[in-house]
């Protein structure tokens, strides 16, 4: 029996892997109850899975279990704060980005990454880093919406008010 | 009347919880013993089962039931009952399960599975449809033409391949091709519309449990929960009512999930462990190779002109790839056929369409159902005709578009009501002509091209929605119905139409998250674009006997008629005495200080059905077949390198006559997701096969769909609201719409562009290079 130790959300976890193959998403998901990760693909294509792993945004479904030995790891889940909605999800809310909603998670996830390490990330590195993901409802042009004004968002959250 | 929720841009109501990852999908549930499903597949396209050896895999760890199709004597299906749940003596496709292996984990299960060895005798195999319709084909279903079948509408040819021929007869197109001038003129030309898949993000799943006491209860990531229970009471021969479809959020849908597919495999293998849910979540593979593809048809088409531009007649011939089963997918083909001819007139029509059997996954609805297919045709004739006449492709459409008193091909009779398609172009084209193309160049080459577009719901004749709506003693409201959320927002919408017609806030609304068979009112299935238009006239009529009920309550309360008291924002007025009750007081019945209660609770069930459909009749294909239209144009402008052959769309535009934009923001995404995935279909996407008969393409990238880099550069979203007495505030279908036009949109552009006719989707950028280097050698 393999076991896993990494924080999830900033919760130390404690796992215990069954035999075979055992990607991060199945214990997200699986062990661990965080179906908010999707899996759309199961090879790294889609994004629906993408989560937060020390500090870079990953799809979770490539991502075998024991490469999370120690890390840390942010999932849907563990973004809106004590209740309130982390200002990317409000702009994905706001911008009416959401459709069947199946790629939102990891959209959000990729943004929060990207906006974390680069808050002023210019259009272009958006558009490069959503072209990562598909999604089939929206054609896309309310997610980039969302994803400048998300950017405005954490702007303003970041100044001093 | 103002309306005051209706038209609004409202946020949806299930945005909140999708974007905190709370939104509950069917690989989401978890029940107790619960076992998990892989499935054993075919790999080959045909061949008969000579043996299945389990013995190895029943020792494998946390093993707990293999079943196989030996001896299973059920066939499913809803008007062709043609489909065992899994393979029984043959496999007719490579992706067809032909062992279902239960075990404690999904590892557990894959490992057995993998120890499953199955012997076949590998059969000839046929993948294409006007190959698998000629004598000689292999013969896929030697049943074809005994099996049970709704008479009426299915059409077998006994001893081939083809399941269902509809053919259309209008006038006489022949007496009319043969009466052609010299002078006009035809033409004429061979169209592919390949297999897709609809890539709805989320994978199919489903949970089943049969119960110790014989109930069977489902969970699925299905559009059509009534039609999945009847379909399993059918296969079990049990009473629907001892069947229960739970239907959580769907991720995408697309017309993939409106049919029944995997599940009645998931409830035969539940079926051998009763007391354990069985679960089932395919992977993206098994999406492509084993759940239900799109389109597949090759065709050809003849349409005659005057020299001033009027049609005179169209011809017609389709055949599908509509795979190894055909209940699926007969109806996509018969309305791929009557609405071939695009929105314009024609006085002689003869379409014939064959649904043919094929070594591949069985074709269901996709987006669409076969509107995109058939006026890809059309829509590509007409400019290759305008061209020929010399005339702006505009005019000839002008010319011919279906308006007031003119006659579609069915032999309906247009109304004004119905929608301006002229509008509808001139929105299109002020749109595309604001930005004039630059000239060609040594990179660069640039185009613009146009359709038009009609869409008719296909539905069955006495499909219908039903509402239920209760108030409670606060006079909040919540509303049931069993429209399927998959995207679309059809949960907000119905929130904003209860709103509208209680005129009360929609914070006091509730409408139903999960459907459930056992809870939600009857609904035929969320499909055809059905829910804001049936659905909104459901709650229309439901929300009206709540007013009623409680107008005969406070009547009753003041001593008057009903008639008098008036209904005002959540309130019943006397008119007189500007006495005042509420929908809250009066939810229970109206109790006087002594507790005497008088007046029935407010709870009331509303319902709508299209009025007078018919089938089409089975000679002339004719009838009052299609419920409404709605209209449209597209058209776009492109630029094609020269050196990589890449299309980059710089500015794609819509028109849709909508009767009505319930919610501004929702329609805005239907559109411009349908002409993303249209553009899919345009440029990228084919399910490819290899020499063996099996799937290539089986998941991204080699599967490609659009990007956000792949979107156009720019799209114009214009949305008409022609008045009329369908829909509710005169809304009609718009979901499927945007993605009808959008294959012969770009395809014109791209002969703008290059002078080379595409007739064959996807015009992918090898293709495109080729055709330029060809161009460039024959000059």
């Amino acid at each position: 029996m393999r076991i896993l130790n990494f924080s999830v959300n900033g919760v130390p976890r404690t796992v215990h892997l069954e035999e075979g193959r055992v990607m991060l998403s199945d214990v997200l998901r699986d062990y661990l109850g965080l179906t908010g990760t999707k899996i759309g693909c199961g090879v790294g294509q889609c994004g629906a899975c993408t989560v937060i792993m020390d500090k870079k945004a990953v799809t979770s479904c490539t991502v075998p279990a024991e490469k999370a030995e120690g890390k840390s790891v942010f999932t849907i889940e563990g973004l809106a704060d004590g209740g309130k909605l982390n200002p990317i999800q409000e702009a994905f809310v706001e911008a009416g980005a959401v459709q069947c909603g199946f790629c939102t998670p990891g959209l959000v996830m990729r943004l929060f990454a990207l906006f974390s390490e680069n808050p002023e990330a210019d259009d272009e590195t958006i558009e490069e880093e959503l072209n990562k993901h598909l999604c089939r409802c929206t054609g896309y042009e309310t997610i980039l919406e969302a994803a400048r004004l998300s950017r405005s968002k954490m702007i303003a959250r970041a100044k001093p008010s | 009347m103002k309306q005051r929720y209706v038209g609004q841009k409202v946020q949806r109501v299930d945005a909140v919880n999708k974007v905190v990852g709370r939104a509950c999908y069917v690989a989401d549930i978890s029940l107790p013993r619960m076992l998990h499903a892989k499935v054993v597949r075919a790999g080959i396209p045909h061949g008969k089962i000579l043996q299945i050896d389990t013995i190895e895999a029943e020792k494998m760890p946390g093993m707990k039931k293999i079943v196989t199709g030996k001896g299973c004597e059920m066939l499913f299906g809803t008007c062709l009952w043609d489909q065992p749940p899994i393979a029984v003596d043959k496999v007719r496709h490579a992706g067809e399960a032909v062992a279902v292996v239960l075990a404690d984990t999904v590892n557990q299960a894959e490992a057995a599975a993998k120890a499953v060895k199955v012997q076949y005798e590998k059969l000839p195999f046929v993948l294409d449809p006007v190959e698998a319709a000629a004598p000689g084909a292999p013969v896929i279903h030697e049943k074809n033409g005994s099996y049970r079948r709704v008479e009426y509408s299915v059409h077998p040819i006994p001893g081939t391949n083809v399941f269902h021929h509809y053919k259309l007869r209008k006038g006489n197109s022949s007496v009319a091709r043969a009466e052609s001038d010299v002078i006009d003129v035809i033409v004429e030309e061979e169209f592919e519309f390949p297999l897709s898949n609809h890539v709805a993000l989320e994978p199919h799943g489903a949970i089943c449990r049969f119960g110790l006491d014989g109930e069977i209860e489902i969970w699925a990531s299905n559009q059509a929960p009534f039609v999945l229970r009847d379909v399993l009471a059918d296969m079990f021969k049990v009473p629907a009512s001892r069947v229960r479809v739970h239907i959580p959020y769907l991720g995408g849908g697309f017309g993939g999930k409106s049919d029944v597919s995997i599940e009645p495999m998931v409830a035969y293998a539940a079926s051998f462990v009763p007391g354990y849910a069985v679960k089932l979540v395919l992977t993206r593979k098994e999406v492509f190779t084993s759940s239900l593809l799109g389109r597949g048809m090759k065709g050809k088409m003849r349409i005659g002109a005057k020299k001033d531009g009027t049609f005179t007649f169209l011809e017609a011939e389709m055949y599908f790839a509509d795979g190894a089963y055909g209940d699926t997918s007969w109806p996509v083909d018969t309305v791929a056929g009557h609405n071939c001819t695009g929105p314009y007139e024609f006085g002689n029509v003869t379409v014939d369409v064959y649904g043919v059997y094929t070594n591949s996954p069985p074709v269901g609805a996709y987006r669409g159902y076969g509107h995109p297919e058939g006026q890809f045709m059309s829509g590509r004739l007409i400019d290759m005709l305008a061209k020929r006449l010399g005339m702006p492709t505009g005019e000839i459409m002008r010319k011919n578009f279906l308006s007031e008193g003119r006659q579609n091909a069915l032999g309906q009779v247009i109304k004004k009501s119905h929608g301006n398609l002229a509008a509808c172009l001139d929105a299109v084209e002020k749109a595309i002509d604001e930005t004039p193309l630059p000239e060609n160049d040594d990179r660069y080459l640039y185009g613009k091209g146009v359709a038009a577009m009609m869409k008719s719901p296909k539905m069955a004749a006495n499909a219908a929605s039903c509402c239920t709506m209760q108030v409670n003693a606060d006079g909040c409201v919540f509303v049931n119905l069993a429209g399927i959320e998959m995207g679309q927002g059809v949960q907000t919408v119905f929130t904003q139409m209860v709103a509208e017609v209680l005129q009360i806030p929609m914070e006091k609304i509730k409408v139903y998250t999960d459907v459930d068979t056992q809870f939600s009112p009857w609904e035929w299935q969320t499909v055809a674009s059905m829910q804001t238009y049936r659905g909104g006239r459901a709650i229309q009529d439901a929300a009206l006997r709540i007013i009623e009920l409680a107008k005969d309550t406070a009547a009753k309360v003041w001593n008057c008629e009903p008639g008098m008291v008036l209904y005002r924002e959540g309130e019943l007025i006397h008119p007189n005495t500007e006495g005042k009750l509420t929908l809250g007081v009066l939810a229970r019945g109206y109790m006087s200080f002594n507790g005497l209660t008088v007046g029935s609770p407010l709870i009331a069930t509303g319902w709508y059905r299209v009025p007078g459909l018919t089938d089409p009749d089975p000679e002339t294909g004719m009838g009052n077949a299609a419920g409404s239209w709605t209209f449209g144009c597209q058209a776009c402008t492109l630029r094609v390198d020269r050196q990589t052959g890449e299309v980059k769309i710089l500015h794609f535009a819509s028109a849709f006559d909508v009767g009505k934009v319930v919610n501004p923001v929702t329609a805005r995404g239907q559109v411009a997701g349908g002409v993303v995935q249209g553009l899919g279909a345009a440029l990228m996407e084919k399910i490819v096969f290899k020499e063996d008969g099996t799937i290539k393409n089986v998941n991204f990238p080699a599967y490609k769909i659009p990007r956000l880099k792949d979107a156009p550069k720019k799209q114009t979203i214009v949305l008409l609201e022609t008045p009329n007495d369908e829909g509710p505030w005169s809304a009609k279908p718009m979901a499927e719409h945007p993605i009808v036009a959008v294959a012969a949109v770009v395809l014109n552009a791209l002969y703008d562009a290059t002078g080379v006719e595409f007739t064959a989707l996807p015009v992918t950028q090898d293709k495109i290079l080729e055709a330029l280097r060809k161009k460039e050698e024959a000059l």
